[in-house]
């Protein structure tokens, strides 16, 4: 019995992947080494190696289940990985839960979108970040304003004209653009982006699109989760692509095609 | 970079500002959950108050004594419902605040009647019953904490927690005390606090009132009550954000704890007497009373308001058929046919939207 079990943990082990890369220019923002995710007996990270350079656009890509949320979600801070190391600005960090990250200066743009429907839209963009005095009561005034100015910034949502609305009433569009109005007003040094134009029309993409790229000459590095290649090669400087949790192909924009990058992905 | 487009929205709220209220009113009620409830309440209490005008001797539905006692009913369970009410919208449930009102109470009145707190007692101390008090609070307060722990801890259903905490406490009531009912005469002036009247307000109500101001603060307007509402509405955003949950719900746990503890003193002091299975089946008439409310029993989703109306809907329906001399079991069946239209109502309103 023993033996049985020993043997079979031998077997699931991570097996030395490939791992191309690029060498991180000068200290990154934020660096994964080595970082392995285990769901019981599954791998979903194989010793995957990740960074994010100062004013630079990642696109992170791969087929479906290749582990690109399982990766955003760590960065995120609620995915803590099983093993591996993580460096913010070259210091060692732990991301345990979404203080770490928010500390290291990240946000997410998540794919399953993250908002509370039963809760209006100011209530949903400030949860957890409300504007209070000093004792922790909400000034409403102040949250609906900045609410009313965010909404109107970054995407232009259409049809949304009440920030005191549900947000199950909306469509899945704009609630996609809520949860992206949210990163980006609180949006510091790294923001994650996992398949933000899924839901958006043309129009609200390419305005996305344009923003990440305005964001990075002001300071703001992005990660770019996406199963669009052609979105990812208008806006990213370098390609990560994903295959069973490991990273098997990495290229600087100037050094690579959109021919090569997709055959990767098909390929894997 | 980009312009601001908020002037369309900014144009919208301004142009919602204008309307007029009843138009306002129309919008609240079928946003709000407690809207539909709102109405029914008005509706109900317009009926009565004209049917008492209309027959005055026989329908004393406005007389002084009814008021009294209509007010009295309400404020325990109102109490209760209060935390129950902040942990459903939490997302979790807690069954064993009926055990733990019988308990907390009778720990208090028993340690109050020791310390020589009985008004009738020789040397009577006038501190005794609100030591009593404090330590019946502590434990229903750690109570619900340990209630959070077990259900958080193990990630099981709060209704199974809870469930079998129902019956822990229950016996431990009978382990504590035995089956006879308990004397609760307490000293000045924790009597007067507890048990006096302003007119026809008795002191229970006062109670009522000021903590459904307190929580609708809490609930609505602080840090905490937005927490509840989004780790109840979707706790996987809720932890995505950075809320965290497991603290949240050991907070609303204890608010519940602490709610049925008081609720539990409060009516002890009104009665005079504590019965050690008085607390039994009273869960589920809270937990009926948010419902009514407007509360959603997944989570996410009820008000304090909502639990006020919801408390006094079914307490205006009590007192009206007492008032009709109806045998008391028409009472169940009128809330029990009331949880469902109300949740209909509500449903329908929101479908409307
Ligand atoms: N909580 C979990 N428990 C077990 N397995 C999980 C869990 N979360 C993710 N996985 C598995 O890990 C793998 C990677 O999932 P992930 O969501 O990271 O994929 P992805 O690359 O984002 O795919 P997609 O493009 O479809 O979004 C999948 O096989 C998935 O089934
Ligand atoms: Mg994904």
């Amino acid at each position: 019995m023993m033996n049985a079990s020993t043997a079979k943990v031998e077997v699931i082990a991570p097996r030395e992947p490939r791992s191309p890369g690029v060498k991180p220019a000068g200290t990154p923002l934020l660096e994964m080494r080595n970082i392995v995710k285990r769901y019981g007996a599954f791998v979903a990270l194989n010793r995957m190696n990740f960074h994010i350079g100062e004013n630079e656009v990642v696109g992170l890509l791969g087929d479906n289940g290749a582990g690109k949320s399982t990766l955003v979600k760590m960065m995120s801070g609620i995915n803590p990985p099983t093993s591996g190391e993580i460096y913010a600005r070259g210091g060692k960090v732990a991301l345990n839960c979404r203080a770490d990250s928010e500390a290291a200066g990240i946000e997410t743009i998540y794919q399953d979108i993250a908002l509370v429907d039963s809760m209006p839209i100011t209530r949903n963009i400030f949860m957890g970040r409300e504007i209070t005095n000093r004792w922790g009561f909400m000034k409403h005034k102040a949250m609906e304003r900045t609410a009313i100015e965010i909404l109107g910034s970054a995407v232009q949502i259409s049809g949304i004209d009440d920030p005191e609305k549900e947000v199950g009433f909306l469509s899945g569009g704009q609630k996609q653009a809520v949860a992206i109005a949210r990163a980006v007003h609180f949006k510091r040094n790294i923001l994650l982006l996992d398949e933000p134009t899924s839901a958006l029309s043309v129009r609200e993409t390419e305005h996305l699109l344009g923003y990440v790229r305005d964001l990075k000459s002001e300071g703001t590095s992005s990660v770019l989760v996406t199963h669009n290649i052609y979105h990812a090669f208008q806006v990213c400087d370098r390609f990560v692509v994903m295959s069973h949790g490991a990273k098997v192909f990495e290229a600087r924009k100037e050094d690579t095609t959109i021919e090569e990058v997709t055959d990767h992905v098909i390929r894997t | 970079m980009s312009v601001s487009q908020s002037a369309h929205i900014h144009a919208a709220i301004a142009a919602r500002n204008d309307r007029s209220l009843a138009a306002k009113a129309i919008d609240w009620i079928r946003t709000r959950p407690e809207g539909g409830i709102a109405v029914l309440f008005v509706l109900v209490q317009i009926a009565c108050v004209a049917g008492a005008l209309a027959f005055p001797t026989s329908f004393r539905y406005l007389s002084e004594p009814n008021i009294a006692v209509l007010l009295k009913s309400i404020a325990p369970i109102g109490i209760m419902a209060l935390g129950v009410g902040v942990l459903m919208i939490a997302g979790e449930f807690d069954l064993s605040v009926g055990a733990l009102y019988s308990f907390c109470a009778i720990v208090a009145a028993t340690l109050s009647n020791q310390w020589g707190g009985d008004a009738g007692a020789e040397g009577a101390s006038s501190l005794a019953p609100f030591g009593g008090m404090l330590v019946g609070l502590a434990i229903g307060t750690l109570a619900g904490v340990i209630h959070a722990l077990v259900t958080l801890r193990f990630n099981i259903p709060s209704f199974i927690t809870t469930l079998g905490a129902m019956l822990l406490w229950k016996g431990a009531t009978l382990l504590y005390h035995g089956a006879a009912s308990l004397r609760f005469k307490p000293t000045e002036p924790f009597d007067t606090i507890f048990d006096g009247s302003l007119g026809v307000v008795h002191a229970s109500i006062i109670w009522f009132a000021v903590f459904a101001v307190i929580f609708h603060f809490i609930l609505h307007h602080h840090r905490i009550g937005n927490h509840f509402f989004a780790v109840g509405g979707n706790q996987k955003a809720a932890v995505a954000i950075g809320i965290n949950p497991t603290r949240t719900k050991i907070i609303a746990f204890a608010i519940a704890g602490f709610m049925a503890a008081l609720s539990g003193i409060v009516a002890g002091a009104r009665v005079g007497s504590i019965q050690p299975g008085g607390g039994l089946g009273l869960e589920l008439v809270a937990i009926a009373a948010c419902v009514i409310g407007g509360h959603a029993l997944m989570g996410g989703r009820g008000s304090i308001l909502g639990i006020v109306l919801g408390t006094c809907l079914m307490f205006t329906i009590q007192d009206v058929l007492l008032l009709l001399r109806a045998p008391g079991f028409y009472f169940e069946m009128f809330v029990g046919g009331l949880i469902v239209v109300a949740v209909i109502t509500n449903m329908a309103i929101r479908r409307k939207n």
